[in-house]
């Protein structure tokens, strides 16, 4: 086994050459840690289901007997959004951090993405509503609209970082607001929290068992 | 006996461990040095002396620039090192097959 001794024997331990079952453990230990440069999907996709779950739930619980959602269950909903875009980015910066080039680019235009569809979103809910369109219709169209937005841009996010997971997400949500739709108020709320929540609660626990293997 | 070599630049605990950890990150991508540093749990000076040999092999590409008024230093796998480190994976894995 004359290629397992080190060839340029040296005092530092550091410089030694390892055994090479050694080396590829090596290898595999880099690059799991090297893992902590990119976010989780664990984490993203679990903390977007908790929210989509509890916020659409409360709106379908206060709505179910035929009426509006109440303000409270509109402001868990929209805290929920709220607190899971602060997680979002808290978590991503932190784990991107100090790493540079094309996928610090990429992330950028991709995060940008975001709020150019919500605000497309909301420009065409409120357009809606001035050309006179019922609370309902406007309650289902703020809905799939905002499903198909996270929907195509899962299915976007999936193709750049090359994670089939993440496209399937993609396409499961877009195709969950518009069956919300066609589910009508207040069933579209159950629709968005169970099919939406319960997908991305799913897509969390496939990355979970992913990332382990 | 196989005919296979192993690199020695990166045949060695450190630099098989930085040059791994490169290979991990993109293709265009770069990686500050704290950051590298944490990545690796190794010391500065440690860490910039097995930089310099895998630079001096061209394996890694190393720049220093300014972010606002704090200079700032990126280290890049080349592609030079990223086929080195490709070949040398496939060299550990034919003789491991040999091996057994």
């Amino acid at each position: 086994m004359a290629t397992d001794e080190p060839r340029d024997v040296t005092s530092r331990t550091d410089d030694a050459a390892p055994d090479l079952a050694e080396a590829l453990a090596i290898i595999a230990a880099q690059r799991s840690r090297a893992d902590d440069t990119r976010p989780s999907g664990t984490l993203l996709f679990g903390i977007w289901g908790v929210a989509w779950l509890v916020g659409y739930g409360a709106l379908w619980l206060t709505a179910r007997d035929g009426g509006t959602p109440s303000v409270l269950a509109a402001a868990i909903a929209i805290g929920g959004g709220i607190a899971a875009v602060a997680v979002t980015i808290v978590h991503t910066t932190h784990r991107t951090r100090g790493i540079a080039g094309a996928s610090a680019r990429q992330g950028l235009l991709y995060g940008l993405a975001w709020p150019i569809g919500f605000v497309a979103q909301s420009m065409i809910v409120a357009g809606l509503g001035h050309a006179g369109a019922s609370n309902e219709v406007t309650a289902l169209a703020a809905n799939a609209i905002a499903a198909l937005v996270v929907g195509l841009l899962y299915i976007a996010g999936g193709m750049m970082l090359n994670l089939t997971s993440m496209y399937v997400i993609g396409g499961w949500m877009a195709l969950t607001g518009a069956a919300a739709a066609l589910a009508g108020v207040p069933g579209s709320y159950l629709v968005m929290a169970l099919a939406g929540g319960g997908g991305m609660l799913v897509g969390a626990l496939v990355e979970s068992v992913r990332a382990r293997g | 006996m196989a005919d296979v070599e192993l690199d020695p630049v990166i045949h060695a605990q450190a630099r098989l461990r930085v040059v791994a950890t490169l290979a991990s990150l993109g293709a265009h991508d770069r990686i500050a040095f704290p950051r590298l540093q944490k990545l690796l749990d190794m010391t500065a000076g440690n860490l910039s002396t097995h930089l310099r040999r895998l630079e001096e092999a061209d394996y890694v590409l190393i720049t220093k620039t300014h972010e606002g008024r704090t200079p700032a230093t990126y280290v890049e796998l080349t592609l030079a090192g990223r086929l080195a480190f490709r070949t040398y994976t496939q060299s550990l894995r034919a003789l491991l097959g040999d091996a057994s």
